[in-house]
């Protein structure tokens, strides 16, 4: 599974990060770190809430 | 008389069929009431009526605003900074002071230069360096009320919790405490007068803490901001003033009105208390819901220019209002939105706004939640509303709680 980040649409809410830290990075300032992120195998509940926590919707599964 | 005069003022370009008997200050739940459900009360907005209205009386100051109820909506306002500024000029009405808030009442770009000044200060990782200082205050309040078996919410934990993480920021002494809860409750809860009076009193504060700091920086925040820099320049003195005076607007209501409606929720929930008290990882959800459930701002956006919306017209000079409130409890948006489940998922709520304007210390704003529940739900058994107690809740500008008395055995 993989998450497409769309990077300018984040405004730093840090939902996803605070759900799976080990999934979403984030840089110094709080935002996502720009790049389409591959889940780990068995992470892709967490990375899918992750995803739907996001307020707006700078993720995606895809 | 002119209150009178204010309630009925509509602008021309106001069809009749959009316009809302609605104000976050008057009425039932929106005034002082025991027991109350404010942001329950205002979901009828999402049941009955257009989707965006127009209240003729809607400031603290009796102007209009149009209020948008839908997410949808107020994303569209939030996201479009050209034409919805977030620059009021808030001060300036009031004070004659031409002191905007930073970085709130800057509108991009200029606004993007000054969060990447500043984010990195309430970014989470640094959220996560001041936890156990946030911790240590928590118990050390807890600790203070535990034995009597009973303590009020607000003025023995809430207030003081938002307070001195505030306090810590601007490296001023925990003894000062007192006297800067007199301003808050004044400035957002005060009459017209008080509120002006208590205005002015944090402008000057802040203004002789700037110079206090000029002479002899510390590691506080407001010595940041003075060896600062944007864009190759320090910042001037009415920047740094503006930062100061939006920490002390944004941070302390708010935070206290949190913690007060998340142990209103679980002393009135007894099934809620116990599932986080045998489950303590379901804090953080909870705490997630309970922002949603119990949002307490709302966004206010004036239009820079005539705009059409959904075929409504806007015009120049209005005032658009986006609850955050009534957006959490959205239909189309949560299922169920009146429900509050703990454990709800796919929770994208906006409890701390949406887009550029992303609350700052939102990071922070949960940590303190986050480890206050935790460290009340260890250290206090069972609680539940003292008995004979009324809370009282009210809705205005920023909704809250007066009162919490709780007890355990």
């Amino acid at each position: 599974m993989k998450i497409k980040v769309h990077h300018g649409m984040c405004q730093g809410h840090a939902r996803c990060y605070s759900l799976a830290p080990d999934i979403f990075q984030l840089d110094d300032s709080g935002y996502i770190l720009p790049g389409d992120i591959a889940v780990p195998a068995g992470q892709e509940p967490l990375a899918q809430r992750g995803v739907r926590s996001c307020p707006e919707r700078a993720l995606e599964v895809s | 008389m002119a209150t009178r005069a204010a309630e009925t003022i509509v602008p021309d370009h106001v069809p009749p069929s959009l316009v809302r008997d609605f104000s976050y200050f008057r009425g039932p739940e929106m005034e002082p009431t025991p027991c109350g459900h404010p942001q329950a009360a205002l979901s009828f907005v999402h049941r009955e009526g257009p989707a965006i209205f127009y209240a003729p009386n809607n400031t603290y100051d009796g102007r209009g605003t149009w209020v948008f109820t839908t997410a949808e909506d107020q994303r569209a306002v939030l996201n479009n900074t050209d034409v919805f500024s977030s620059n009021r000029g808030i001060f300036k009405a009031a004070l004659g002071e031409d002191l905007p808030m930073v970085p709130l009442e800057v509108d991009p770009p200029n606004h993007m230069k000054y969060r990447a000044l500043l984010n990195p200060l309430l970014s989470p990782k640094r959220v996560d360096a001041m936890e156990a200082g946030a911790r240590e205050r928590a118990v050390r309040l807890i600790e203070g009320f535990r034995a009597k078996g009973t303590c009020e919410v607000m003025n023995d934990f809430a207030f003081p919790v938002a307070v001195g993480v505030f306090l810590q920021f601007l490296g001023v002494s925990d003894d000062r405490r007192d006297e800067f809860l007199g301003w808050a409750n004044e400035q957002f809860h005060g009459t017209l007068e008080q509120r002006l009076n208590a205005m002015r009193t944090v402008v000057d504060f802040m203004k002789s803490l700037i110079a206090l700091r000029r002479h002899e920086p510390t590691d506080d925040f407001v010595s940041f901001l003075l060896a600062a820099e944007v864009e190759g320049r320090p910042l001037t003195d009415k920047e740094i003033l503006g930062v100061a005076v939006l920490l002390f607007e944004a941070g302390l209501d708010t935070v206290a009105a949190a913690v007060g409606f998340d142990l209103y929720h679980l002393a009135t929930h007894p099934e809620d208390q116990q599932r986080l008290r045998d489950d303590k990882d379901l804090i953080k959800p909870a705490v997630e819901e309970l922002f949603r459930a119990y949002s307490t701002i709302q966004m206010l956006r004036t239009a820079v220019r005539d705009f059409e919306y959904k075929g409504i017209a806007i015009k120049a000079g209005d005032l658009i209002s986006c609850p955050t409130m009534i957006a959490n409890r959205d239909p189309a948006e949560f299922p169920n939105p009146d429900t509050i489940d703990i454990a709800r998922d796919n929770n994208r709520h906006t409890a701390f706004a949406y887009g550029p304007h992303r609350c700052l210390g939102s990071h922070l704003a949960r940590r303190e939640l986050i480890v206050g529940l935790e460290e009340f739900l260890t250290r206090i058994p069972t609680f539940r509303l003292k008995p004979g107690s009324t809370p009282i809740t009210y809705g205005g500008y920023v909704f809250g709680i007066e009162n919490l008395d709780l007890s355990w055995a």
